[in-house]
């Protein structure tokens, strides 16, 4: 009994009371959906055959602008070029460590070529789609993560443009829901206008959502 | 009902001295070690200082309670539908909550409270890790009108729509609020309390020993455990002997420690239903009282472990909708020593049936290798290079490894036998631990986002992960069949979509 109160009250408050949802051809009344174990006049309740379901695995992902690679290169070479100057430094003035200069510059030298090369490829891996009720979001170099977050589960979105990033004009979507850090959708190389207009879709899908 | 709420109102008078005690505790943990010199140094102060000093330091205190007592107002706008409270001598805050933003008001009632007969009513809402709005001396009648008069909001809404007669909904909350339908048992509490928590109590009263041990260090000079062998009080042949007393006198310490902390903090649990949703009450000392609302229900764990399976007790948990990770676990509300049909009952209540587990999916054993590897080889591999240094100081160390290669051993497979996920149509349960098994039970409605991984290299044998998060904390399964889990997703992300289900 508890559960109709709340639905209704929700659609009440949500105002969705004559708005059907359409997915995949199917056009549901929310309160059926929602009142499953109440006996309603127009219930129904059949089989959902679930290899017939859109399937998330076979979205094509959008790959990220080829600009946020020279955004990417860039941070790194800020970063390396600090800590080669702080390690030059330290081997020019520290007597004990001087000998060693070619081992710790072959280190270094490596360690640029590793890190440069898994940047790569956390590029080449990371992608984004919006589907029609929910946004996806792949990454990860060793793993590939798919995290894909329902519209109706969004809170807010924002954009966000780092100083290297507006250099190029590009922009970071995120996406927060109530799950927490770990739950939260952070798209970055996004072309500004393309952002921008992202986030008036994901607005406009959650304001229809709520 | 009595109590108008719509002007600013002060709280109980004798909330000064509510307010006198609380900062005379927050400064005497705040100067304790200063406190504990001159308790030392007694005799070399000169008493006339320390005499006016106290004084004069009560004094403030005394006058910062009142000033702090008479800048403390709270009503509810009803015109904006928000609860404002005002307080602060010198930094003055407003505090305005929307009503309907309010997730849990709660009655409590400390020490303190209890001596002058006053309560503190507390109100939490999703938005921030810290409780918003907290009136630290209100009369009992009081608090609980305001707490009415605080939830009202949800009811109202509900009265209007489905037009309740309010003499029957009022009279109706009355007779669910007065019988507790469920009462633990003193005996359960104890069950419970020797026959949970031993790893955590093992390493709180292990932390505790080694803080004595440093303070009396600190103040004798004297190292006890370095300079008191335990050859200086027993015969060397005794010494393993001693070895197995200590080790028992230390677990018998924690079981003890454990029931007495059981029984202190949920003494006399009682759970009533109030309007649907669950009115929790314990404590020995400190009373304390919550609401659950079933709706915002996140995660709900069962725990029970095999002394207590056969003792018929267990451990529920409920997580609610919080703003982050780690206050979820500082949130969660335990329900201790339910049996069974009381089990039964609450999760009927909360989930409107009680949970059956449907299909089963296991992890791959690679996760038992997986985990062997990190918990047992990792290590190994250290103790193997450190093992020259380490081994002429302690002969005894190849059998310490030997036994935590066992024990660590049994754990894992344990947790890897345990660790299983059943699914069906209205809940998702994940099934884990080594000793204490939980059941984690999720509604798929509840979901935010859900994380689907998979390594490169275990495409071919086709498993990976699925981490769903709500918004009271995570559920992960690892290495489990990835076609089922894909087609697990897609059905829940469809539920999902297709349905304006209010998840919190």
């Amino acid at each position: 009994m508890h559960s109709l109160k709340n639905a209704s009250r929700i659609l009440k408050r949500n105002g969705c009371h004559k708005k059907g949802l359409k997915v995949s051809g199917l056009k549901l009344e929310p309160e059926t959906l929602n009142l499953k174990q109440n006996n309603m006049e127009n219930f129904t309740n059949e089989t959902i055959d679930t290899k017939q379901l859109p399937k998330f695995e076979e979205v094509q992902f959008s790959v990220l602008h080829p600009n946020y690679w020279m955004v990417t290169l860039m941070s790194l070479t800020v970063f390396f070029l600090i800590i080669g100057i702080g390690g030059g430094l330290a081997l020019f003035f520290n007597d004990i460590l001087t000998p060693f200069v070619l081992e710790f510059s072959i280190a270094f030298v490596c360690l640029i070529v590793i890190v440069l090369f898994f940047s790569r490829v956390g590029f080449k891996k990371k992608g984004f789609a919006f589907r029609n009720h929910d946004v996806l979001f792949r990454h990860g170099i060793i793993a590939t993560n798919t995290l894909v977050i329902p519209y109706n589960r969004v809170q807010h979105v924002a954009l966000h443009e780092g100083l290297i990033s507006r250099f190029f004009g590009l922009a970071k979507i995120e996406i927060f829901t109530a799950g927490g850090r770990s739950s939260d959708i952070e798209i970055p190389g996004i072309a500004k206008e393309e952002a921008e207009k992202i986030k008036q879709l994901l607005m406009g899908k959650i304001q229809k959502q709520l | 009902m009595g109590g108008d709420f719509s002007q600013p109102q002060r709280q109980s008078i004798v909330g000064i001295f509510v307010m006198f005690v609380y900062s005379l505790q927050g400064y005497a943990k705040a100067f304790w070690p200063i406190l504990v010199i001159w308790i030392f140094k007694f005799d070399e102060i000169n008493k006339g200082y320390l005499l006016a000093g106290t004084v004069v330091f009560f004094a403030v205190i005394g006058v910062v309670a009142y000033l702090r007592y008479r800048n403390f107002t709270f009503y509810i706008d009803p015109d904006n539908d928000e609860f404002i409270i005002t307080e602060g001598i010198f930094n003055k805050t407003k505090t305005a909550i929307q009503l309907h933003k309010i997730q849990q008001v709660n009655i409590n009632q400390s020490f303190v409270q209890r001596m002058v007969g006053v309560y503190e009513l507390a109100v939490d809402t999703a938005g921030s890790n810290k409780k918003e709005g907290d009136i630290k001396a209100i009369s009992h009648v009081l608090a609980l009108d305001l707490k009415a008069r605080l939830l009202e909001n949800d009811k109202k809404i509900i009265n209007d729509d489905l037009n309740i007669d309010p003499i029957e909904a009022s009279s109706e909350k009355q007779v669910d609020a007065d019988i507790p339908f469920i009462k633990i048992s003193f005996l359960s509490l104890l069950k419970i309390g020797i026959t949970s928590n031993y790893v955590k109590s093992f390493f709180v009263l292990l932390a505790f020993f080694i803080t004595l041990f440093d303070y009396i260090k600190q103040f004798t000079g004297r190292d006890v455990l370095q300079d008191e062998n335990i050859e200086d009080y027993v015969d060397e042949s005794q010494v393993s002997y001693a070895f197995l007393m200590l080790f028992v006198i230390f677990f018998l310490t924690v079981i003890a420690i454990n029931l007495v902390k059981t029984v202190f903090t949920y003494f006399d649990y009682k759970i009533a239903r109030q309007k649907g949703s669950l009115l929790l009450s314990f404590g020995l000392l400190n009373t304390k009282s919550t609401i659950v609302k079933p709706e915002k229900v996140q995660i709900t764990s069962v725990t029970q472990n095999f002394f207590q399976k056969k003792m018929n007790v267990l451990e529920l948990k409920i997580k609610q909708a919080t703003g982050g990770e780690k206050e979820a676990r500082k949130l969660a509300i335990e329900i201790p020593g339910c049996n069974l049909q009381e089990k039964n009952a609450i999760l009927k209540l909360l989930f409107k049936k009680i949970p059956e587990k449907g299909v089963m999916l296991q992890p791959n054993f690679r996760k038992l290798g997986f985990s062997i590897f990190v918990t047992i080889g990792l290590p190994l591999l250290v103790f193997y290079i450190v093992r020259d240094l380490v081994v002429a100081q302690m002969p005894m160390i190849d059998y310490l490894v030997s036994f935590f290669v066992v024990f660590m051993g049994l754990v894992q497979f344990f947790i890897f036998k345990n660790n299983r996920v059943f699914i069906n149509d209205d809940f998702i349960i994940l099934q884990s631990g080594a000793w204490d098994i939980s059941n984690e039970i999720i509604e798929p409605s509840k979901i935010q986002a859900i994380n689907v991984s998979q390594l490169f290299w275990h495409k071919n044998i086709n498993i990976g992960s699925l981490t769903l998060h709500t918004a009271g904390g995570n559920i992960a399964f690892q290495l489990g069949d990835f076609t089922a889990i894909k087609q697990y997703v897609n059905l829940w992300l469809y539920e999902i979509e297709t349905s304006d289900s209010n998840w919190m």
